[in-house]
C-alpha cells in the first residue's frame, strides 16, 4: 500500500470514529516510514478537518464527533514517540479554558481536539476557569496563546478583565475567543486578538496569529 | 390600557381557550429575580423562602403574569447521588455540577432510583411548591427532559460518545430516568391534587447542536412518550415543554408525540428564538398554546427601544395562534439584563396585545 493510500484511510478512520482502523494504520504509516508529523498532518487532521465540515453541514453530530476524536487520539498515540525533534520544538502552545461561572465545554473541547490535531500543543484549564487562573498558567507556561470561550452572555463580560491582565504581563501572549455570544465586533471591543466562530476557524486563527 | 384581570385570571383564559384583556407575559425570569431583589443567585437555588418571595416579587414589581417555580438545567447529578455547587460566586448564573454520579457502564448498573421525597434538590422544590400552593398559584414539577438528565448524570461528552459506542448502557439510564421523574410525577401530584399541578420539561442537549433528529427519535423519544403519557393520565392537564435551542429537526417527533397522546392535555411550547413561531402554529395551532420566543442575549445588550420591537414583532406573529399565545423569552432571561429592558415585555403586551 502506497503512502498516499495509508494517509487517506487514516484520515477515513478518523472520520468513522473507528479506533481498531485508526490504530492499524498508524502503525502501518510508521512500518512504511511515513514521517510522523506528516502522517498526523495529513492522515489525523485532515480527518479531523472534514469531520469539522461535515459537522458544520449537519451531516455529522456531536457523538460521531467524539468517536472520531477517540480514534484520533489513539493513532497519535502510536505516532507520537516517532515525531522528529524538530517538529516537536516548532509546538505553539496555547492555554485554554472556558471563563467564570460557566460550565458548558462541549464547544471548548472540540476546539482543543482541532488544535491538537493541528499540532497546537493544548493546556486545557477546563471549565468555570477563575480569572486569575487563565493569567497565572499564561505567564507560567509561557504561552503563545490564550483561548477564553463563553457560552453566555452572562459568563462572557470578565473576557476583557483577563486580557487586559495578561496583555499587561506579557504583551507578546496572542488572545482568542469564541463562543455563542460572542461574535467578531465583541472580541474586538474586549481587546482580542482573535475570534473563531466553530473549531475550525479557531484554526485558522490561531495559526494566522502565530503561524505553527 | 386598564387590565381587566388578574394575572391568574389571565392564563387560565388562555389555557381554557378565553380571550383574556391583554396576552399573558411569562419572560422565564429566574436569576434575574434574585438580582433585583438584591440577594444572591445561589440563594434562588437553595433556598425555597427566598426563592418564592423573589420571584412573586420581581412578577408584582414588573406586571407579568408567571408565579414561581423551581428547575434548572444541570439537574439530575445530585439527585442521583453527585454533587452540584450552588451560584454565590461572582460570574456564576445557576448550579453548576462538581461531580457526576456515574463514571462507568458499572455505575450504570449499580444505579438506584432515588426516592423523590429525598433526592437532591426535589425537597427545595417541594417546599417552595408548598408556598405556591398555600398562595393559591399552580404547583410546577419538572419531569425532563431525559437525555439532559442523564447526561447530568454521567458527564455530557460521556454519554454522547455512549451513544454510540455503548447504546444499550445509555438505554439503561434513561430508563432510570424516566422511572424517577414518574416518581416525582406521583409524588407532587399525590400531595397537592393534580388539577393543582403543572409539569415542566425542557433540556438543552437534545438540542440539534448536539445530537440528530434520528438520535432524538431513539434517545429521547421513547422516554419522553412513557412520562409524558404517565403524567396526563395522572391527571395533570397542562405541560410547559421547553425545547432548548435549535431543535427543528426535532419538531416532526414533538408533534408526533402529541398526535400519538390523541391531543391530551394542554401543552404550552416554548421553543428556542431558532424555531420560528409561524412554524409552530402550523404544527401545534389546532390544540395547544405557544409561547413567544424574543431573544435572550437581546435583553441584555439591546437598547429597550430595540427590545420593545422584538417584543411587538414577537406578538404581532404569536397573536395569530387560534389555540392561545403568551409572550416569552426563547430561554432563561440573562440575569445580568438592564432592568428597563424587561419592562418592555410588559409595555409590549399591553400596547400590542390587548383585546377589546
Ligand atoms: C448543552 C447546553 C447546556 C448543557 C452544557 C453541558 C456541557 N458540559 O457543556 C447544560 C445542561 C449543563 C447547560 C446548562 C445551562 N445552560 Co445551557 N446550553 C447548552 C446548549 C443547548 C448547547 C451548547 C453546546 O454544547 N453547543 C455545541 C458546541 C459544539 O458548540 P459551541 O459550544 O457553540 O462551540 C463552538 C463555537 O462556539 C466555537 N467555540 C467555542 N468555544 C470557543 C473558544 C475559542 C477560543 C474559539 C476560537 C472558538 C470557540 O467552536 C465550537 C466548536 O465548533 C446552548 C445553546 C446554544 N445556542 O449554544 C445552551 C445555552 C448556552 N445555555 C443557556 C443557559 C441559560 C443555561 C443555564 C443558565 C440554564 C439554567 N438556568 O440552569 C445553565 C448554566 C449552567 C452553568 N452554570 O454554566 C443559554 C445561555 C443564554 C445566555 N445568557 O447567553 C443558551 C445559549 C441557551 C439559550 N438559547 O438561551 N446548558
Amino acid at each position: 500500500m502506497g503512502k498516499e493510500e495509508i494517509l487517506k484511510k487514516l484520515a477515513e478512520a478518523t472520520v468513522l470514529g473507528d479506533v481498531e482502523m485508526a490504530v492499524s494504520y498508524a502503525k502501518r504509516a510508521i512500518e512504511a516510514g511515513i514521517d510522523a508529523y506528516e502522517a498526523i498532518m495529513n492522515g489525523c487532521a485532515e480527518g479531523m478537518r472534514i469531520v469539522s465540515e461535515k459537522y458544520e453541514k449537519g451531516e455529522m453530530y456531536v457523538p460521531e464527533i467524539l468517536c472520531s476524536a477517540e480514534a484520533m487520539y489513539a493513532a497519535m498515540e502510536i505516532l507520537r514517540p516517532y515525531l522528529k525533534a524538530e517538529s516537536i520544538g516548532e509546538r505553539k502552545k496555547i492555554v485554554l479554558g472556558v471563563v467564570r461561572g460557566d460550565i458548558h465545554d462541549i464547544g471548548k473541547n472540540l476546539v482543543k481536539l482541532m488544535l491538537e490535531a493541528a499540532g497546537f500543543q493544548v493546556i486545557d484549564l477546563g471549565k468555570d476557569v477563575p480569572n486569575e487562573k487563565f493569567i497565572e498558567m499564561a505567564i507560567k507556561e509561557n504561552a503563545d496563546i490564550v483561548g477564553l470561550s463563553a457560552l453566555m452572555t452572562t459568563s462572557m463580560v470578565v473576557m476583557p478583565e483577563v486580557i487586559k491582565e495578561i496583555k499587561k504581563r506579557n504583551p507578546k501572549i496572542k488572545t482568542i475567543v469564541g463562543g455563542g455570544p460572542l461574535s467578531p465586533e465583541l472580541a474586538k471591543l474586549y481587546g482580542a486578538d482573535g475570534y473563531g466562530k466553530d473549531a475550525s476557524e479557531a484554526v485558522k486563527v490561531a495559526k494566522s496569529l502565530v503561524g505553527g | 390600557m386598564i387590565e381587566r384581570m388578574t394575572s391568574m385570571e389571565r392564563m387560565i383564559a388562555v389555557l381554557t381557550g378565553q380571550k383574556p384583556d391583554r396576552i399573558p407575559v411569562n419572560p422565564f425570569i429566574l436569576g434575574f429575580a434574585a438580582k433585583i431583589c438584591e440577594i444572591p443567585i445561589g440563594d434562588l437555588y437553595a433556598n425555597a423562602k427566598k426563592s418564592f418571595r423573589a420571584q412573586l416579587l420581581c412578577a408584582e414589581m414588573y406586571g407579568y403574569d408567571s408565579t414561581p417555580m423551581y428547575a434548572y438545567a444541570s439537574f439530575g447529578a445530585w439527585e442521583f447521588g453527585g454533587e452540584i455547587g450552588f451560584p454565590y460566586e461572582p460570574g456564576q448564573s445557576a448550579p453548576y455540577i462538581i461531580k457526576h454520579p456515574v463514571e462507568t457502564p458499572e455505575d450504570v448498573d449499580k444505579l438506584e432510583v432515588p426516592d423523590p421525597k429525598k433526592a437532591g434538590s426535589i425537597p427545595i422544590a417541594m417546599e417552595l411548591a408548598k408556598l405556591c400552593y398555600e398562595n393559591k398559584m399552580p404547583v410546577v414539577f419538572q419531569v425532563g427532559e431525559v437525555l439532559t438528565t442523564a447526561a447530568n448524570i454521567a458527564e455530557p461528552a460521556r454519554l454522547l460518545s455512549w451513544m454510540i459506542r455503548k447504546p444499550d448502557v445509555v438505554h439503561k439510564l434513561n430508563k432510570k430516568v424516566a422511572e424517577f421523574f414518574i416518581e416525582v410525577a406521583k409524588y407532587f401530584t399525590s400531595t397537592f391534587g393534580a388539577d393543582k399541578c403543572m409539569a415542566f420539561t425542557g433540556g438543552p442537549i437534545e438540542s440539534n447542536k448536539l445530537i440528530s433528529a434520528k438520535q432524538f427519535e431513539k434517545f429521547v423519544y421513547p422516554y419522553m412518550k412513557q412520562i409524558h403519557s404517565k403524567v396526563l393520565e395522572l391527571g395533570v392537564n397542562i405541560i410547559l415543554e421547553h425545547p432548548c435551542s435549535d431543535q427543528n429537526a426535532n419538531l416532526p417527533y414533538y408533534v408526533k408525540l402529541r398526535e400519538e397522546l390523541n391531543w391530551k392535555g394542554k401543552y404550552v411550547w416554548a421553543f428556542g428564538p431558532e424555531t420560528p413561531l409561524e412554524k409552530q402554529i402550523e404544527c401545534f395551532g389546532k390544540y395547544d398554546v405557544i409561547m413567544g420566543n424574543v431573544d435572550p442575549p437581546s435583553f441584555q445588550f439591546k437598547s429597550f427601544e430595540e427590545v420593545l420591537l422584538l417584543c411587538k414583532d414577537n406578538i404581532e406573529r404569536g397573536i395569530k395562534n387560534p389555540s392561545g399565545y403568551i409572550l416569552g423569552v426563547g430561554c432563561e432571561l440573562p440575569p445580568l439584563s438592564p432592568p428597563i429592558n424587561v419592562y418592555a415585555l410588559i409595555k409590549a403586551a399591553r400596547e400590542y396585545g390587548s383585546f377589546k
